[in-house]
This record gives structure tokens, sequence and C-alpha cells, in this order.
């Protein structure tokens, strides 16, 4: 797989006060392509993306050395605008961060402070970027209501209208829908999947499915060393390194076998519940039940109450139109809440 | 029930008692204040002290009006040099400048807060009284001799300096409480502006300051308060001219705080006397207290808000 | 550049601007008293009483304010404290971690705390005259004290507010009663901040001189006794600057240094101590 670099990162470290958190990094981001940071909690990830647009900056007792060349300039170079660097990169936070004031205004606040001011254009963005961010048939009549009222799915929407409306080259994403139900997830996973073609995506996750659904490159951090990286495929399959193994075998299993199936579909609220539950009772230890439900209270719902009975949900995702697909392993007696 | 537990029962009852004793404390000072001056309130119409310019205790004359307008002079003056003052320095500490920097700074505040009020007159008097005589004033009452500027007072001892010395009072106060409120916006907001490419200020202007107003206001407010109830230091470089109504930053101003603190010593002489001095401390009260109402009422919703 | 970047310049400016007013302001008072009142201290000064027409220029020293002060202070602050202390272990031990109670007793002593102290003062003189009291060291402390309960009791507040739960839990754990973990428990691990909002209270009430106006007055003599009238040093300074005599303004500026030097004190004395005592805290 032959493709352009569009960031590259040159031995890059960072240090927060005492403490090295990523080591010597190097590694080439291909353009227009979907990359997935993955990793086990704490081991840099974040820290990672957010030097890319070197929002890292803001924390104090920070320390960056290396280089990161964003279209062959070297962004730590002291004579970067930041701002202009920052322009090219749209950032989507775990949570989504509203800015206090209408959701017009969170969408043109980024143009608006770079200099546009022309109503006509700033409407013409406004209606853009909300379409291709999907949030505005939801919206287009509150346009001028405060964009707190919005659900926490469509605010993760907003913010992906708000960093678009910039014209960025670049959408980095920590997490971006960890935080959401699977529904919302699903449908910023579908934004992303769109905008690859025209974006470079740098996604942090800690969902290997994710990873495995939207990337086409991985990089595998470990305790703030790059291990391993490439196309999604040969990382997930065929891992070179036994930490990288470990760590894939450990999070997830490629193929599925699924031990039982049951179809919910046109059955509601507590009546899917128990039988998700019976028949997970049948189950054994670590097997794997496959639900398909079709209404989206029942999405949200349901893995909910099977993770509070202490199963583990493995994934949720969407097969056509109207159906959902939710795996979950059984867990015998470990109530993990 | 053994020892241990009747002495916890027993504390836990005094403890509530002094809790008790601390609420009744606010009401015990309106009663108070507002019972001995009860004695004027009788006789003359609140209006009328309010709204009368003449204060002549020998002749029975108790207009506040003339005291009033002078704190209004004092505080609005100090109001408009500290306001811009504490929120630039309180953005600067909390936004931009390094963590060791505001370290540095902030015993410093601290510090200027612990001052005692005597030690600012003192300042006042010695640095203030002829900064505003030798330049201040020449500077700007000659070169523009129209309304707020005009004045034929070239003592030094002018609204302006009372109103200098407590916005440097009230800074340390407004700083702190407005760095705190800046610094309870949550970093991931500015992240999102900044991240957008906005510039820092960019990011305070419509993100930061636009979360944070009410607390701000608060803030303000606040300050107001404590401004409005200084005595000493005001009293020292205010000037104080009985039964004038100052029109210039220059004139003297003779606020009600300053007239409680002197007439200490003569106000049992005459009859109503103590009467109208403790009616200006109760006006004075109940003014500081709604302030701190709804200062401190802002800042705990937001608090609320948070949590 | 362009305009933003100039607007953030200018605006970066006027911030560093205003802090370098604030900060400088302080430098600037601690400056003038020092040269100001320096060339007029001497030993007199702080070991000798007024003598006759020590106010139009002959000798004597205002060693009367210097003990009335701290005298007062002190009175106050142990005043102040009784009530504080077993007030914020109620507040942070006894009652839930969302009382309405707790709310209520907190917004009042936000209230209290705003209250001007010349208020104080006008309400200390309206209990000494229903009590019967004449202005005196006594009348004094309760005012000052009340005027300080507020400031103690809310920093301790705050101190106390930090304590980690799990440490009150732990306690509760071993079977001990709520007074046994407030005394043997919390006020050890509180002690250092204690002692700060102890003499942050101090400084105030030591500072105040709205507050006693009414209800210390003054005299010339040492404080020998809780019902006679007494001097304080911001009051000296007061009427010393009040006077025509240069010579007399001169020894307001140097009780004027005093005085700050007291409390430039404290402040050390008070960082110092959190410091030393915060190395055996767990953290």
């Amino acid at each position: 797989m032959e493709c352009k670099t569009h960031i590259s990162v040159r031995d890059l470290s960072v240090f927060y006060g005492g403490a090295q958190v990523l080591n010597n990094i190097s590694i080439d981001i291909p353009d227009k392509k979907l990359t997935a940071i993955i990793g086990p909690s704490g081991c840099g990830k974040t820290t990672l993306l957010k030097s890319l647009n070197r929002i890292i900056d803001l924390q104090d007792g920070v320390r960056v050395s290396g280089q990161v060349f964003v279209d062959g300039e070297d962004i730590y170079d002291p004579k970067v605008e930041v701002t202009h660097l920052r322009k090219k990169m749209g950032l989507l936070l775990q949570r989504p961060q509203i800015l206090p004031m209408s959701i017009y205004e969170n969408v043109v606040y980024g143009p608006r402070i770079h200099g546009v001011r022309n109503k006509k254009k700033l409407d013409g963005l406004v209606q853009c970027y909300l379409k291709v961010s999907g949030l505005w048939n939801e919206v287009k009549d509150r346009l001028h209501s405060p964009a707190t009222r919005l659900s926490i799915g469509q605010q993760q929407r907003l913010c992906l209208a708000r960093g678009l409306a910039v014209e960025p080259e670049v959408i980095l994403g920590d997490e971006p829908t960890s935080a959401l139900d699977p529904i919302s997830a699903e449908r910023i996973e579908q934004r992303l999947l769109e905008l690859k073609s025209q974006y470079t995506v740098v996604l942090v996750t800690h969902n290997l499915r994710q990873a495995k659904r939207l990337a086409d490159y991985v990089i595998f951090l470990y305790l703030g060393n790059l291990i391993e990286h490439g196309p999604t495929e040969q990382i997930l399959k065929n891992p070179k390194y036994v930490k990288t193994q470990n760590y894939i075998n450990g999070e997830f299993i490629e193929e599925l076998t699924i031990d039982k199936e049951l179809n919910l579909k046109a059955t509601v609220c507590p009546d899917n519940f128990a039988k998700a539950k019976l028949a997970l009772e049948e189950l054994k230890h670590g097997q794997v039940l496959k639900i398909v439900v079709d209404y989206e209270v029942a999405v949200n719902e349901v893995p909910k109450a099977m993770e509070f009975e202490g199963h583990k949900v493995l994934e949720i995702k969407r097969i056509n139109q109207k159906d959902w697909e939710i795996l979950i392993q059984k867990r015998n007696g470990v109530y993990t809440i | 029930m053994n020892t241990r537990k009747f002495k916890d029962v027993v504390a836990q009852k005094i403890m509530f008692l002094l809790c008790i004793f601390v609420v009744s404390l606010a009401f015990l000072i309106i009663f108070g204040l507002y019972h001995r001056s009860m004695p004027i309130l009788a006789e003359k119409n609140l209006k009328d002290i309010l709204f009368s310019a003449i204060w002549h205790p020998a002749q029975g004359q108790f207009g506040l009006a003339g005291f009033i307008v002078g704190t209004l002079w004092v505080i609005g003056i100090a109001t408009i040099l500290a306001v811009p003052l504490s929120i630039l320095t309180a953005t600067y500490l909390s936004e931009y400048s390094h963590r060791r920097i505001r370290e540095y700074i902030k015993p410093i505040i601290d510090l200027l807060a612990g001052i005692s009020p005597v030690i600012y007159g003192v300042w006042g008097v010695v640095a203030i009284v002829p900064f505003v005589r030798d330049y201040l004033m020449p500077f700007l009452s000659e070169k523009m001799p129209f309304f707020p500027f005009a004045s034929d007072n070239y003592t030094g001892f002018a609204a302006i300096t009372g109103g200098i010395v407590l916005a440097v009072m009230i800074c340390p106060l407004m700083i702190s409480i407005i760095g705190e409120v800046i610094r309870n916006v949550p970093f991931e907001a500015r992240e999102a502006s900044l991240a957008l490419g906005a510039t820092r200020w960019q990011t305070v202007k419509y993100v930061v300051f636009k979360k944070s107003w009410p607390g701000i206001i608060a803030a303000i407010i606040l300050g107001l308060s404590r401004a409005f109830g200084e005595t000493i230091a005001v009293l020292m470089v205010a000037g104080c001219a009985l039964n004038f109504f100052p029109k210039s930053i220059f004139d003297p101003a003779y606020p009600l705080p300053a007239l409680i603190a002197n007439t200490y010593g003569e106000m049992m002489s005459i009859p109503l006397y103590d009467a109208a001095v403790l009616l200006a401390a109760f006006i004075l009260l109940i003014v500081s207290i709604l302030f701190n109402i709804v200062g401190w009422g802002i800042l705990l919703r937001i608090e609320r808000s948070q949590s | 550049m362009n305009r933003r970047k100039i607007e953030e310049n200018i605006f970066r400016c006027f911030m560093v601007l205003s802090t370098f007013m604030v900060v400088g302001s302080l430098a600037l008072i601690l400056v003038t008293i020092f040269l100001k009142g320096f060339p007029a201290l001497n030993l007199d000064m702080l070991i000798k009483t007024p003598k006759g027409g020590y106010y139009i220029g002959k000798e004597g020293g205002i060693l009367n304010a210097i003990l009335g002060s701290i005298i007062l202070g002190i009175g106050a602050t142990f005043l102040a404290l009784i009530v504080s202390l077993p007030l914020v272990f109620y507040l942070n031990l006894y009652v839930r971690k969302k009382s309405k109670f707790a709310l209520i007793v907190r917004f009042f002593l936000d209230v209290l705390w705003g209250i001007p102290s010349i208020v104080y003062g006008a309400f200390g003189f309206t209990l000494m005259i229903f009590f019967g009291l004449r202005a005196s060291l006594l009348a004094a402390m309760i005012t000052v004290a009340l005027l300080i309960i507020p400031i103690m009791a809310r920093s301790m507040d705050e101190v106390l507010k930090m304590i980690p739960f799990e440490l009150k839990e732990a306690s509760f754990a071993l079977g001990s009663t709520r007074l046994e973990t407030a005394v043997k428990v919390i006020f050890k691990q509180a002690l250092p901040g204690i002692i700060t909002s102890i003499l942050i209270a101090f400084g105030r009430g030591i500072g105040d001189a709205a507050a006693v106006l009414f209800t210390a007055s003054f005299t010339d003599s040492l404080p020998y006794s809780l019902f006679k009238p007494v001097a304080t040093l911001p009051l000296a300074i007061f009427f010393q600057l009040g006077t025509p005599f240069p010579e007399v303004q001169e020894r307001g500026y140097a009780s004027a240094l005093v005085l700050t030097g007291i409390i430039f004190l404290i402040s050390i004395v008070s960082r110092i101590l959190s410091k030393k005592f915060s190395k055996r805290i767990i953290k």
C-alpha cells in the first residue's frame, strides 16, 4: 500500500515534568486515510494525537522534543504560527465541548475568528457543514437556540461541523465516540468514513473493533513507545511483536464464533431484556450471543442492561437500514459496574 | 450511654449552638442598628434624611444626601479603575502566565489584601495626595476644564485620591475571585476554541469570559461592597468637606463610613445625633448585606451548577 | 501581521501592564512606608509611652499602642477561635455533605464577612450601650472578635474541606466518635491550615481601625485592665497623622512602619509554619 505522507513525526518525545510520556516516536501518517492509534490506556495515545496540533503546549510543565512535519513544515519551529497550524486540524474530543453560544454561532465561530464576516457566506458554511455532519435536518429550524440543549450525540456532530467549518486538512479524534450511545457513535463513525476521502483522519481509540471497522492504518503504542504500525489488516491479524499480540488477544477476538443467535426484532423493552438474559444463562462463560434488534431504544438499552448483569458487550453494529447486531460475551459471576 | 458518646453529643449540641449564634449574629446586627436608629426615624421622614443635603447636627439637620453622593463618587472612581485592572490581571495570571509566575504573585496579592487600611491611608497621604495635587490635577483640570475634571480644590485631598487608594484596596479581592471563576471554566472549552485556530485572546474573549461572566459580575459586586464600607483609608485622603456636593473628581468627597468614623467622639452630645449616625451605619449595613447576598448567591449558584 | 495577532499582542501588553501595576502598588506602598518611616524610627518610640505633650512634638513613644494592639489582637483572635473552630468542625464532620443547614451557615459567614468593619464598630457601640459598658479593651476585643469570626471561619472551612474524606472514614471505621475524629485526626491534619487561618485573622484584627474607633477609645497609658480604654496602633497612626506638627506626623510614619512590619512578619511566619507543618501531612 503506497500512499502520500501527510504528517511525518520524527523522534518525538514528550515529557510531563520529569516523566517521559512519549519516547522517540517516528512515524508517517498517510494522506487522506484514516489512521487509528491504539494501545492500552496510559500509553500516550492522546498525547501523541495532541502533539500533532500543539494543543499539548497548553498543559503546564510539558516539554516536547523532536519534530513533526505537516505538509513538509516543522510545526515545532518557533516561527510557525500556531493558530494557522491548528486551523489545519479539526479536533474532536472524548466529550463534545460545546462553546457557550447558539448552534449557528458554534459553527461560524471558527470562520469568524479567522476573519470571515460575510453573512451569506457564513450562512452557507453553516448549512454545508451541518449537512456534512448529518445534523442539518435535526436542527435547521432552531439554529439560534443554545447548543447546550442538543443531546450529547448531536453535540458531538455539531463539534464535527464546527471543526470542518474552518476547512481543515486533518481531523483528529480523541476517542470521539466513547462517551456516546451506540446509535450516535455509529453516526459519527459513518461521517468519519465518508470524510476520509477528503481529509486525513487520525483517531485515538481503545476499541479495536472500531479500529477494524474504520481504519486503513493502525499505530500501536505501548508505554510511550511505538511498537508497531502498518495497514489495519496486517496489524490486527498478523502482529509482528509479542506486545501487540498480547494486547490484541486480550482485547479482542478476531473471528468470533457465535454460539447462539437470538432475533429480538419487534420485541419491546422489558421483554427483550428478559429473553436476552435467559439466552445468556444457557451459555457457558466466554461464549458469545448475537442479538438482532431493530429499534433505537433497544440498541441503547439492551447492551446497558446486559453490562449491568456483568456480561461483556463486544460489538454493536448496524447491519442494514433498520437492524442492529449486538454481540455479547457471557461472563460468569463477575459483577463489574 | 458511655462517656465518649456523651461527650460527642454534648460537643455536637455546643457546636450547633455556635452555628446558630453565627446565623443570628447577622440578624442581631441588623436589629441592633435598626433599634438604635429608630429615634430619628420616628421623628423624621426617611426620604427627607436621604435626600436632604444639609448636615447640621446642632440645629437638628441630618441630611445624608451629601455623604451618599460623596460615597458614589469615590466608589465610582474606584470601580472604574479597579475593574479593568482586576479582570486583566486575573486573566493574565490564570490564562497567560506560567504557573511559577502565578505562584510568586499569589502571595504578593494576599499580602496586599492583608495590609491594614490605615497603612493604605498613610500611603495615600504620602504618595497619592501629592501625585494628584502636583501632576494629575494640573494635567487634567487645566487641559480639560469641564465636567468631571473642573475643580478649584487644589489640595490633592479629593474624590479621585480616595478612589485610587480604594481601587488598590479592592483589587486583591476581585483578582482572587475572578481568577477562581476563570480557572473553573473547563480546560476542554479552551481546547475546543484553540483547536479551531483561535488566538489566546479570542478564546478568552469569546469562550472564557462568556462562560464566566456571572462570576465576574459577582466579583465586581463584592468589590463594590468592600469599597462601599471602607472607612479609615478613605477618610484620610478624600478631603471630607461638609455640606458639599462634589461635582468633579478633584472635589473633596465625604463618604458615609467616613462620617460615622469622624463623629465617634461627639455623637452622644446632641440629641438624635447618635441615631442619625447609626442610621448611616444601618444604611451601610443593609447595602453591604444586599450586595453580599447577590454576589455570594451568584457564586454559590455557579459552584452548585458545576458539581 | 494580521488584525487578530495585533489584538492579541495589545491585550497581552495590557494584562502584563496591569499585573505590574497591582504588584507595583504593593512595592510602592512598602517602599513609601519604609522611606518615610525609617528615618523617624528610634528605640524610644518602641519602648516608651507618650509623655505629656507628645502630640505636639514632645518626647515619648508608642509602646502603649503596640502593646494594646497585640493584646487586643490576641484576645480577639482567641475569642474568635473558640467560636470558629467548633463551628467549622461541625460543618465538616457532623452534618451531611449536602446539608441545607451547612449551606445556610456558610452563606451567612460569607455575608458577615462582607459587612464593613465600621458597621461592626457601630454595632459594638450599640452593644456597649446596651450592656452599660464604657469603651474598653473588653468591648474592643468582642467587637474585633465579631469582625474576624467570619474571616477565620471561612478560611478554616476551606482548609477542612481539603481533608480527604477517606481519612474521616478511616477514623470512624476504627470506632472513634466524631469528636475524637475531629480532635485527634482532623485537627492534626489541618493544623498548618488552621494556624494560617488564625494568623490571617490576627493580622486583620490588629490592623483594623474602624471597628475599634468606637469601642477601644484611646489612652496614653499601657493596657492594664480589661475594663479600661486601650490604645491601638492603627488609631495611633491615624491621630499622629492628623496633627498639624511635622514631628508628630513623622512619628506617624514610623508607627505605620511598625504596623506594616508586624503584618509582614505575621504573613511570613504563617507561610513558613504552613510549609514546615505540611511535611507531616498525608497528601
